[in-house]
């Protein structure tokens, strides 16, 4: 019996795991040079399957999928039918308001994204009591950097002095907010996790991540306008999605009338730290190993690939 | 106020501030990187110094992007707009992960290779996806196991696809176009999928060169940009290709003559709908094809005219467009209501105004909800549009009503190619157009919004536009009680 007769009735799992079965190394998918097997194809969703049924994913929960044309969208959408639950794939454009609906409506109990959308699903994510769990694939990063428009701001801790997430989320916010009104935007408002605006505009924004034992704050701070002409040129995007792909950004100059000097920045937001974490702040500079990791990190920084 | 989020040790080490206002683009993500690798490397390897809080500070002196090893950048584009450009390295160690979120690699890692799948009724429940209509926000569409494999069924019988095909994946899975007619009919017939994360007209030709495939399934937009690419390096598409096919909005004739010529393959229209998992409507590969029409229902799908009140239309009368067949929606989620609204005696009302010819093509004339009502006259924002892109100096044109007080007035937004006047463009619609159907107002746009699909986000040029990607405080509730 051959896949091809018998496939003619059959859906995506079934002819998936008939081919991996009876040609195991027919090409399924290609990407970015790599030739991935139907074999491989069907080891990795069924990867994903026991994941997701680790995570208490049953038949019919909802799985939302907000990803581009990547493997992992197939491993992700077909190791979700395995289960017999029920994939939300949706548009990777959408923003917060649209993803709010979307992933209320349908329910989800888990979603798949890029790590690149983890500071917009955290904003929304108190508001969704169902969902469970957020998988985040992809060291997918795109930041654009202004001269004057942005300012990046970095704080390094011992993972275990953070002893609630959502708790340090409303803390860091709340520093970042009086970091904003102190530059005189008294408009600016927040809520909890990670961005701080006016209206319905982004003025800042951060994202507390984890790696090994330290905890990691990074903050995006709006000083000027973002001119995001050059940008959109130089990562192509349709010029009638343009709208779509950068979030409404305000910045300080914008809400006062004038960009803040670095000097009142630097002032502003180690005053902000000092009284948000009852600690001192010192000027320092890298100690050896960490010099050392800076100079292999920049080196690859720029390589291109 | 007590914060119990931070834990306090008595004699807090002061934090240190690293503070680099003119830092470059790899700094950005260089500095916290080094500060985390010499405090990870420095407890187990290099010294034993582990460094206490570390507060970074950073500019940059040149504007810059930061970019994944997925996101497309045009390296000459960076040049000539004075852009650095840097990568994020892969660190050999585990990578950053957001709080409270699990790592796709490391569940992968971790699960077991065998899984033995659930078993599932042709009615169950595949997927939902969302649909923005032309007014509120995105609904639900259910589409069951069934609907998918009716669907695969119709467009594999069509398009004669085998596991010798390879198909251009550039079309969005999380639509339904690319997700019915590029993933399941690729994947279930044996074929292979070219993936392309990041459409651009570069990379899908690029892609297209390389990889030499047999089927490329693309929208309006992607033909339009791929003639021009072809026109301007004077190249043709690679032999292998034996059909395109096209969907989502129409293509208009002279583009489809312009690029057959140019790059030698075919190009069929087809029409589908979010509700019936995709194509239900093509012009047939080996038979007679029709410029400006859908072509004909596929093998599961039947298809219909009717008036307002769901009788069927003789071949030329204009009325909506319904479908039936095993590959249709069994409705909205959570959207009873809709549900109903949508289907009469088993036909799905698409929504689609149009007619079928004597031969059994079917053409689309406009969207029924799109139809402006004029003092008591009904107006085709199509055929206005039509009118439009007929002057030389227009590119692209969207027509809709908008309430003027009482009145209703029409509303042109058009995208130019050329020097021209509001006036000029009106008296141009004078000589094309009943007095009645002329636009009372012509609005010049840099560029009209657009759904990914290439369809004109019409609702987004209405006054009262509510834009949804904004998130708004009284929104998202009262905030947690601190």
């Amino acid at each position: 019996m051959s896949a091809e007769s018998d496939g003619k009735r059959s859906d995506l799992v079934q002819s998936i795991e008939r081919w991996a079965a009876s040609l195991p190394d027919t090409v399924a998918l290609r990407f970015e040079g790599e030739a991935i097997t139907y074999e491989a194809l069907n080891r990795r969703a069924n990867r994903v399957a026991n994941g997701l049924q680790g995570m208490g994913v049953e038949k019919g929960d909802r799985v939302a999928i907000m990803l581009p044309n990547i493997p992992e969208f197939v491993y992700a959408l077909v190791g979700t039918l395995k289960l017999g639950a029920v994939a939300v794939p949706f548009n990777t454009l959408y923003k917060g308001g649209e993803i709010l609906h979307i992933l209320k409506d349908s329910g989800a109990k888990v979603l798949i994204a890029l790590t690149n959308f983890a500071p917009m699903i955290n904003e929304i994510r108190p508001e969704l009591p169902a969902l469970e769990q957020v998988i985040l694939t992809g060291e997918r990063n795109l930041l654009f950097a202004h001269p004057e428009s942005t300012a990046f701001l970095q704080l390094i801790l011992q993972r275990g002095l953070i002893k609630d997430v959502d708790g340090a989320y409303r803390k860091v916010g709340d520093i970042v907010l009086t970091v904003m009104k102190a530059l005189g935007v008294k408009e600016a408002w927040y809520k909890h996790r990670g961005s701080i605006r006016v209206r319905g505009d982004k003025i800042a924004t951060f994202v507390i991540s984890e790696v090994e034992g330290l905890a990691l704050i990074n903050v995006v701070f709006f000083l000027g306008p973002m001119d995001t002409g050059d940008f959109l040129r130089v990562a192509w995007v349709p010029p009638e999605i343009r709208d779509k792909v950068v979030e409404p950004l305000t910045s300080v100059e914008q809400e006062t009338g004038h960009r803040p000097p670095w000097d009142q920045v630097k002032e502003t937001v180690a005053a902000a730290l000092e009284e948000g974490f009852q600690v001192e702040i010192k000027e320092g500079s890298f100690v050896r190993d960490e010099l050392f990791a800076y100079e292999k990190l920049r080196s690859l920084a720029y390589k291109a690939r | 106020m007590t914060w119990k989020i931070f834990s306090r040790k008595k004699h807090k080490e002061p934090w240190r501030l690293i503070f680099r206002p003119h830092g470059d683009m790899a700094d950005i993500m260089a500095l916290p990187g080094a500060v985390l690798e010499g405090q990870i490397a420095g407890r187990y390897l290099l010294s034993s110094t582990v460094t206490p809080g570390t507060v970074i500070l950073q500019g940059v002196s040149r504007k810059g992007i930061l970019a994944g090893v997925d996101v497309a950048i045009d390296h000459e584009a960076a040049t000539e707009h004075d852009v650095d450009v840097a990568y994020q390295p892969r660190s050999g160690r585990a990578s950053l992960r957001p709080a409270e979120t699990v790592n796709f690699e490391e569940m992968m890692l971790k699960a077991g290779d065998e899984f033995v799948s659930v078993g599932r009724n042709p009615d169950d429940l595949a997927c939902i996806l969302y649909t923005s209509g032309t007014t509120g926000r995105p609904k639900g569409v259910k589409l069951a196991i069934k609907n998918f494999v009716s669907e695969h069924q119709s467009t594999a019988k069509a398009l004669d696809v085998t596991r010798k095909d390879k198909i251009i994946g550039v079309l969005p899975f999380f639509h339904v176009f690319g997700l019915s007619n590029i993933l399941h009919l690729g994947l279930i017939h044996g074929a292979s999928i070219v993936l392309v994360p990041q459409y651009s007209p570069g990379s899908l030709l690029k892609t297209i060169m390389e990889n030499h495939p047999t089927l490329i399934m693309a929208i309006p937009t992607m033909f339009v940009h791929l003639l021009a690419v072809l026109e301007r390096r004077k190249v043709r598409l690679p032999e292998s290709i034996r059909l395109c096919v096209s969907g989502a909005a129409p293509l208009p004739k002279d583009i489809i003559e312009a690029f057959e010529k140019c790059s030698g393959c075919r190009v069929l229209e087809g029409y589908g709908l979010t509700e019936t998992a995709s194509a239900c409507c093509l012009n047939p590969p080996h038979g007679l094809c029709k410029a400006g029409s859908i072509g004909v229902p596929l093998a599961g799908f039947e298809m219909k005219i009717v008036g307002a009140d769901g009788q069927e239309l003789p071949p030329g009368e204009v009325g909506e467009i319904a479908v039936r067949g095993e590959g249709v929606t069994a409705g909205y989620y959570n959207l009873p209501e809709e549900t109903n609204e949508a289907f009469k005696d088993g036909w799905f009302l698409t929504g689609d105004i149009g007619y079928q010819d004597r031969d059994g093509y079917f053409f689309i004339t406009d969207r029924k909800k799109e139809i402006i009502i004029k003092g008591g006259l009904n107006i085709s924002p199509r055929e206005v549009e039509e009118v439009l892109l007929g002057h030389p100096a227009v590119k692209e044109a969207a027509v809709m009503g908008r309430k003027k007080g009482e009145r209703e007035e029409i509303v042109a937004f058009v995208t130019t190619k050329g020097e021209i006047s509001a006036k000029a463009l009106i008296s141009h619609c004078r000589q094309a157009l009943s007095s009645f159907k002329v636009p009372d107002a012509i609005c010049f746009m840099e560029a009209l919004p657009m759904s990914v699909t290439g369809k004109v986000l019409k609702k987004e040029l209405t006054d009262d536009y509510r834009d949804e990607r904004r998130i708004r405080r009284k929104e998202i509730g009262p905030g947690p009680v601190d």
